[in-house]
């Protein structure tokens, strides 16, 4: 593992491979070095063979040249005598061969200086010799003096050449064993050097496969977050662009060329281009913001115009930001969001929420005549009415009483209906101020304020424990008077009403609007009665906008009861659902949030 | 310090014809002993309490929805005289909404009274109202008694 990590880590591979390289130039400095000297060395052996033989072969002409002498000597023959110059000539060229041989040896220059001495010396005799044979009485006691004198010389002579050829075989001798070990030690660099070559040239084309591998991959990755990112920005409606400050260059995506109604790559990307898309009542505000950012390097937040080749507009938002690329050059890089389907609809969504606000207006207008101006003539009949009613209706005919009392009745219910959608509109709108309630607390005074009714009903109230809620207090106050007074209007007609109100534990999840209720989250209020009920398909209906049940004269009630304890309960974000069984009772349960 | 043990001094600024009548002929039926002056608006009633030889009243009964000038106006006109300060003023409208309730309350009204639909309950309200202790009532002003609730 870790080698591995060694092995891919391009720093650690160059400075091994540094090292590789210095070892292989030293071990070739080497090897060279020795290749040198190698070749040195048998230069030398040949040099000192040859000066060898070619000393070897002025000894032999001199033993030929002393032959010949002696044979003229004993024979008066001339012929021995004729190539006598020519050997001399011989000898002359042998000895500037030696000379060029030894020119690098000083010690040799002396002795083949001295030799030559000698060769002359030799000849001179030579000549002295000859002379003597050659006159007309030749003392023979002088020419064998002279003869014995030649003959010493020339081994004197001879002596002195083996010397120095000995001298240069000792030297091919040392230079030889030296060379087998020059060799030796060069087969070793040698071979080194190739192994150490193929090892290196192994690792970096090892190297260099992993190395292609990855770049491959790596590109064929790029390749295709490349794509995928076009087809993003495609599909998303964006585009981007760069800035590099450094070459102020700019360089845009293709659907940022797109978002223009353009081409891609259409026009060559810089800020002068570009602006020439700008909305002109934009071009200033953005472009100096730009070239402001350019200084500050803050980021950008633009949204501005762009006019399109076809003169539709196009709302973009510009976000733009400072970062530095791989080269540690500062660049802005951005993007371009379409925004004018959002800048569309925010525009119809303003328009339709300021018609909302004048219906909203309108409505409370409404209400306000309803609340206001209806109730005042209509507090005046029922007061007319009462008026009647306490003094005068003793003077009406029964027929006139009956018609009285239906104007009373009817007069009643229209006050009824007039609270009722003030109570109503009162839940959708007004102040919403949520507080600590003690719900007990808040059921007693409910049932205080109803005590008259609950006495005429004979009705029995039980009032368990009940949570302290974060509530509109007025509003639960609506609520509990809406289903106690619910509940006391449809009682049984011979059945003293029982009525009773209490918390409980949520055993089984509720689901309301696709939410789970449990008890976790929230508490559980029921209130619960032995009235008329009614049949269970109606349970949801009991909660819309005048929907009633009961049309009888006998049950007097508007269809908006229980609608304002729906609207209520919504308020509260928590949910309200009826069970009920006809002449057995209804059971409501509310259901609030434990975390307003 | 005013006695109620005798006759009390009441006015009622209501622009609505009708009311002043119910309002009258309750007093008249509850037969006690008691001065009731009419002002047919708040412009009426301030320039009454303008004179400054009048013999001030107990009890000021104010509508609050009046032309030339409201009853809230005329709250605040007398409230901001001290003059007046030993005088207790009832608001008797037909808005029940908490904003009119909460403000005429701060403005230092002493009672609350919504106008009945019901000749007997008129009378029931005011009998209680006229026998209310004033003087206890209002240095206990609170939230909770001002609403007058029948």
């Amino acid at each position: 593992m870790k080698l591995a990590k060694l092995y891919k880590n391009s720093q650690v591979f160059k400075i091994a491979l540094g090292i590789a390289i210095a070892v292989v130039g030293y071990i070739a400095c080497v090897f060279y070095t020795q290749m040198r000297s190698l070749d040195s060395s048998v230069d030398i052996i040949t040099n000192a063979t040859e000066t060898q033989l070619e000393l070897e072969r002025v000894l032999s002409i001199i033993s030929i040249y002393e032959t010949n002498l002696r044979s003229y000597i004993i024979t008066k023959d001339e012929s021995y005598l004729e190539k006598r110059f020519l050997r001399r000539g011989e000898i002359e060229t042998n000895l500037k061969r030696i000379n060029v041989l030894v020119a690098n040896n000083p010690a040799r220059v002396k002795d083949v200086k001295r030799l030559n001495k000698l060769i002359d010396y030799r000849f001179k005799l030579f000549r002295e010799t000859l002379l003597l044979a050659k006159s007309k009485m030749p003392n023979s006691e002088v020419l064998n003096a002279k003869l014995q004198e030649s003959n010493d010389f020339t081994e004197l002579m001879k002596n002195y050449v083996y010397k120095t050829i000995n001298a240069e075989g000792d030297k091919v001798k040392i230079h030889n064993n030296n060379h087998q070990f020059e060799l030796q030690d060069s087969i070793i660099s040698a071979f080194l050097l190739v192994i150490l070559s193929l090892l290196i040239l192994l690792l970096s084309f090892n190297k260099m496969n992993v190395d292609i591998y990855e770049l491959k991959r790596a590109n064929d990755e790029l390749k295709f977050l490349n794509h995928s990112f076009n087809n993003a920005e495609k599909i998303a409606g964006f585009g981007h662009w760069k800035i590099n400050l450094e070459t102020n260059t700019y360089s845009f995506s293709d659907n940022f060329f797109r978002l223009l109604g353009l081409e891609p790559q259409s026009f060559v990307p810089s800020l002068e281009n570009i602006s020439k898309y700008v909305h002109p009542d934009d071009i200033e505000y953005v472009t100096q913001m730009h070239l402001d950012s350019l200084v500050s390097y803050n980021p950008t937040s633009l949204m501005y115009r762009f006019v399109l080749p076809n003169g539709d507009l196009k709302y973009v938002m510009s976000v733009g930001s400072f970062t530095r690329n791989g080269k540690g050059q500062m660049v802005k890089t951005g993007v371009n969001y379409d925004m004018t389907e959002q800048y569309k609809r925010t525009i119809e969504l303003e328009e339709n929420n300021k018609e909302l606000i004048s219906i909203n207006e309108e409505l409370e207008s409404f209400n306000n005549i309803v609340s206001h101006d209806l109730q005042e003539p209509l507090r005046k009949i029922q007061m007319f009415i009462s008026r009647i009613e306490s003094t005068e209706v003793d003077s009406i005919s029964e027929k006139g009483k009956g018609y009285f009392y239906k104007i009373r009745t009817s007069a009643n219910k229209m006050q009824t209906l007039l609270i009722d959608l003030v109570n109503y509109s009162r839940t959708i709108k007004g102040d919403k101020v949520f507080e600590n309630t003690d719900l007990k607390e808040l059921v007693y005074h409910v049932i205080d304020d109803l005590s008259s009714d609950i006495e005429e009903k004979k009705a029995k109230i039980d009032l368990g424990d009940l949570p302290t809620v974060k509530v509109i207090s007025f509003q639960m106050e609506q609520l509990f008077i809406n289903l106690i007074s619910n509940s006391l209007k449809y009682s049984q007609e011979d059945v003293a009403p029982e009525i009773s109100i209490f918390s409980e534990k949520i055993d089984k999840n509720e689901v309301f609007d696709n939410e789970i209720i449990t008890d976790q989250d929230y508490y559980k209020i029921v209130v619960k009665d032995n009235g008329i009920g009614f049949k269970q398909e109606y349970a949801e209906k009991v909660f819309i906008l005048f929907q009633r049940l009961e049309t009888g004269s006998k049950y007097s009630g508007t269809g908006l009861g229980l609608a304002i304890c729906k609207r209520i309960v919504d308020n509260h974000n928590g949910f309200i659902k009826v069970i009920s069984e006809p002449n057995v009772g209804s059971t409501f349960s509310i259901f609030l949030p434990k975390k307003a | 310090m005013i006695s109620h043990k005798d006759s009390m001094r009441i006015l009622i600024a209501d622009d609505d014809e009708d009311d002043r009548a119910f309002f009258s002929d309750a007093m008249m039926e509850l037969k006690m002993n008691n001065e009731l002056t009419l002002f047919n608006d708040g412009k009426e009633l301030m320039d009454y309490l303008a004179n400054p030889d009048i013999i001030l009243p107990h009890l000021l009964f104010l509508d609050l929805n009046m032309p030339r000038k409201s009853g809230f106006e005329c709250l605040k006109e007398i409230r901001s005289d001290l003059r007046f300060k030993e005088v207790s003023i009832a608001i008797y409208s037909t808005s029940s909404s908490e904003k009119d309730i909460e403000e005429t309350f701060v403005e230092g009204a002493n009672i609350y009274i919504n106008k009945p639909n019901d000749f007997s309950k008129l009378k029931k309200v005011v009998k209680e109202v006229l026998n209310i202790n004033w003087q206890f009532h209002s240095s206990g002003l609170n939230r909770e008694t001002f609403f007058f609730s029948i």
